[in-house]
């Protein structure tokens, strides 16, 4: 396994704030990687390190094979990014950004451009500061996706995009890895992960608290299920891949895997279901579910963490 | 249901003003503004009110004594070449009339903090109208249940209350320095004049303009006009002075008799111009000017291919207007420039007093004054050109281009290029034109090319102080507006120098103060070249240290 993207005891801090803190991540050639983590987490502090943008106090950070500081400049040519907060030139239009972008990249594949353009359904006559959100970032994303490269850093490309648009991002990303292109995606969707993802780091506080292959994290395609029947359930808690059962008033409430869904709804509908509600958890919730004792330990033993609320 | 219709208020959808609601929530704004400028307002305080206390001082220590005071009167007195500077010196105008020290520092000093007074305001509405606007901050409040007036008006005040604060600080320097308490007062009142029109100007210039780097120029164009427009009319016979704030704000005629009903000018063309800001401000939707925006290109021209190209593309129009309003001061200069020498033809005082200046004649002393005063006005686009490199980072732009087989030097060299080759463009332009102006006068083509020699000479000191900006911004983006701070020194010793009775090694650590003033000196090739490699150096320096740091 070749790979793209390989960081060892990665340590940066801005002042007394340690943003990143020892983190590892390893990325392989032609995968997507889905690179989570609540906000602050570091996210965007690793890929700005791996742009050449910010430089690594400590550990080491490889690229494509290179030095992500030393080389930026031979780097980028081989690589796209579309950042989180994407800022344009308000007098620019966005047809004249793509291109700018594009050209600088080191040129404009025309077909691929407005096949783009078409596709996310961008004016591109229209100046730069009168796009929301979403029509910025789909610029970067147009300026990216056009261009020939082998790696793509994402970072949080669909935050301002609506559900239509999302799944026409996937779609391009999708065709991009057909191409053998290599993609980190950050993110704090876990949807969006789940669909694209062949393996997820999980970032937390400047650290990796795990990573694997979505399977390997199987708890975070658990859903949330609470559920009022007309007679109490029993024998829950015996089937396989349902976890964290507690009742309250009549509701029971649990987390259940994928692969386990079909049987519990079965054995739930036993009793006579009153009202259901499954919702994905949110990533804060497995963070709290999953490292909830590790946190207090280390908020007890740093007392850094400020952010971290009960619930 | 009665219950219901009861506690059912009307909504009011509203017109174009939707009554006292529109400046709800101003108060909190105005606490917002306080805390994100307090170091600003202290800058602006301490550098106007510093200025003037400088200037009493030296005056005061300078012309103690009634014939001195009177000796400067006799050497100001019909000066065109002086007045396009500093005003028609109310109380030096009448050789009858004892000079006061007060009318002597009116004619160092006053317009100077007319402009300081008018740029601040200028800056400071715009900063917190349009600006804002250009962010997302903008949406934020504006979805508090804050009213549609509510920024303008905050701004507005807060503009308002800096300028009190200014003058007062000028008033109590004045008056600490025994100079007489009308003529103080009154200077006072024309600074809060001048100040609030052009508040005023530019918050109808955030209404029309499509954002806040074209407000700042409309502001600017307003203000340029001001300065022009009332440098002709005090050398010619008053009436176009009339029709400028500047002029206004020395019609007062403080220390000299003064005339108080002036001031109703600035107060009804403020009321005016506010009424028009708030009226456009009610008929415009949020980030929009008045021109709708017209659809562009939707593919780059061949020229947007490089940093380069999209540095010239983002500072072109910056460039532009700064070599017409450059140009335009250039031409003036030269069309007075001959009067110079007529009105010295019999008084010798004045000779003398031109002849310390340089070796050559008056008209030469007299250009080589105004061509520094041009070069060190233009160096303000040598810096901010520089400095748009910092914009754009701190704007979150520079990343993407970062981002792409783009090195640091060459994207942030794209910017110093611009600069290098806008500044020296700019004082060829100035150089023309100032010339031709004189040539139209005299009669004599020759001076195009002398003048143009002239300028050009200037434009390596112009580059060591983009230079010095680069260093400042290669080692941190916040560091970076210590360049001003810097640009602020050469024009404190450029236009005051010799006043300001400074240690020579404090002059000479401006670099225009090495710069041959031709046409009255010879020409020294030794100091220019030596400039030439210092801004060399230091623009390499930057450049390295830029490439070094983390990006913000």
């Amino acid at each position: 396994m070749s790979v793209a993207i390989s960081i060892s005891d990665l340590v940066k801090t801005f002042g007394t704030t340690r943003a990143l803190d020892g983190l590892e991540l390893e990325v392989a050639t032609g995968e997507v990687h889905g690179y989570l983590g609540p906000n602050g987490a570091g996210k965007s502090v690793t890929i700005r390190v791996l742009l050449g943008l910010l430089r690594a106090d400590s550990g080491t950070a490889t690229l494509l094979g290179g030095d992500p500081w030393r080389d930026a400049v031979e780097l980028h040519r081989r690589l796209a990014y579309v950042p989180g907060d994407v800022n344009l030139w308000p007098n620019l239009t966005g047809g004249e950004i793509i291109d700018l972008l594009s050209r600088l990249r080191g040129g404009v594949d025309e077909g691929r451009r407005d096949d783009l353009i078409e596709r996310l359904a961008l004016d591109p006559r229209k100046k730069a500061r009168t796009y929301s959100k979403g029509n910025r970032q789909k610029v970067a994303l147009i300026a990216a996706l056009a261009s020939n490269v082998e790696l793509m850093l994402l970072d949080e490309p669909t935050s301002g995009l609506d559900p239509l648009m999302e799944t026409v991002f996937q779609e391009c990303i999708i065709e991009a890895t057909r191409e053998g292109r290599t993609v980190l995606l950050s993110s704090h969707i876990l949807a969006e992960v789940e669909k694209l993802c062949d393996r997820v780091t999980i970032i937390r506080r400047g650290r990796a608290v795990q990573s694997g292959t979505l399977a390997e994290l199987r708890y975070l395609t658990r859903t949330s299920i609470t559920v009022a029947t007309e007679q109490p359930i029993v024998g829950l808690e015996s089937i396989d891949g349902v976890h964290n059962v507690s009742s309250d008033d009549g509701h029971v409430r649990f987390d259940v895997d994928g692969r386990s869904l079909d049987q519990v709804v079965r054995t739930v509908s036993q009793f006579g279901v009153r009202s259901l509600v499954s919702q994905p958890p949110t990533l804060e919730e497995l963070f709290l579910r999953h490292y909830g004792d590790e946190l207090e330990a280390a908020n007890g033993a740093t007392g850094r963490d400020e952010s971290v609320q009960g619930g | 249901m009665t219950a219901l219709v009861d506690s059912a208020r009307p909504v009011d959808v509203g017109g174009p003003d939707a009554g006292a609601a529109s400046t709800a929530g101003t108060r909190q704004l105005l606490r917002l503004i306080a805390r994100r400028d307090r170091f600003r307002i202290l800058l602006w305080l301490g550098g106007i009110v510093g200025l003037v206390a400088a200037t009493a001082a030296s005056i005061t220590g300078l012309y103690s004594a009634q014939a001195d005071l009177d000796r400067y009167a006799e050497l100001v007195r019909g000066n065109a070449a002086l007045i396009v500077q500093s005003g028609p010196g109310y109380g030096l105008q009448d050789p009858a009339v004892p000079a006061t020290t007060g009318a002597v520092v009116m004619n160092e000093v006053a317009i100077w903090t007319v402009v300081a007074v008018a740029l601040m305001s200028l800056f400071m509405t715009v900063r917190h109208t349009r600006t804002e606007e250009e962010t997302e901050r903008a949406e934020t409040v504006r979805a508090l249940p804050v009213g549609r007036h509510s920024e303008l008006t905050a701004a507005l005040v807060a503009t308002g209350v800096t300028n009190v604060l200014v003058t007062f600080g000028v008033v109590v320097t004045l008056l600490a320095y025994d100079l007489e308490p009308v003529g103080s007062i009154a200077f006072g009142l024309a600074l809060i004049g001048s100040g609030a029109v052009f508040a005023a100007v530019a918050a109808v210039a955030a209404q029309v303009a499509g954002g806040s780097r074209a407000a700042l120029g409309l502001g600017g164009v307003v203000l340029g006009a001001s300065f022009v427009l009332r440098a002709v009319g005090d050398v010619g016979n008053g009436v176009l002075s009339w029709l400028s704030p500047i002029g206004w704000a020395q019609a007062i005629r403080a220390y000299a008799d003064e005339r108080w009903w002036v001031l109703l000018l600035p107060a009804a063309a403020t009321a005016a111009l506010l009424v028009v800001a708030f009226e456009l401000q009610a008929r415009r939707d949020l980030g929009a000017g008045l021109m709708p925006e017209r659809p562009g290109p939707s593919v780059a021209s061949p020229r947007l291919s490089s940093t380069i190209g999209l540095a010239v593309r983002l500072q072109r129009a910056s460039v532009i207007s700064w070599t017409v309003a450059v140009a335009l001061f250039a031409f003036l200069y030269g069309v007075v420039a001959d009067q110079a020498e007529s009105i010295l033809e019999d008084n010798p005082e004045m000779e003398d007093f031109f002849a310390q200046l340089g070796e050559g004649s008056v008209t030469d002393a007299f250009l080589a004054t105004a061509t520094l005063i041009l070069a060190l006005l233009a160096t303000g686009f040598t810096i901010s050109s520089v400095l748009r490199a910092r914009a754009e980072e701190v704007g979150g732009r520079a990343e993407s281009l970062l981002a792409t087989p783009t090195s640091r030097e060459r994207w942030a060299g794209g910017h110093v290029t611009v600069s290098i080759v806008g500044t020296t463009i700019m004082l060829l332009v100035a150089g023309a034109s100032e010339g031709f102006g004189l040539a139209l006068v005299s009669g004599d083509r020759e001076w195009i090319p002398r003048l143009i020699g002239a300028t050009l000479v200037m434009v390596p000191a112009m580059l060591v102080t983009g230079g010095v900006a680069m260093v400042a911004y290669g080692l941190s983006a916040r560091l970076a507006m210590a360049a001003w701070g810097y640009y602020a020194f050469t024009l404190v010793v450029g236009m005051l120098g010799a006043l300001l009775d400074l240690p020579q090694w404090a002059l000479n650590l401006s670099p225009f103060e090495h710069v041959p003033a031709i046409p009255s000196e010879p020409m020294d090739w030794v100091p220019v070249i030596v400039l030439v490699a210092l801004a060399g150096a230091l623009f390499a320096t930057g450049l390295t240290a830029f490439r070094r740091r983390d990006m913000s």
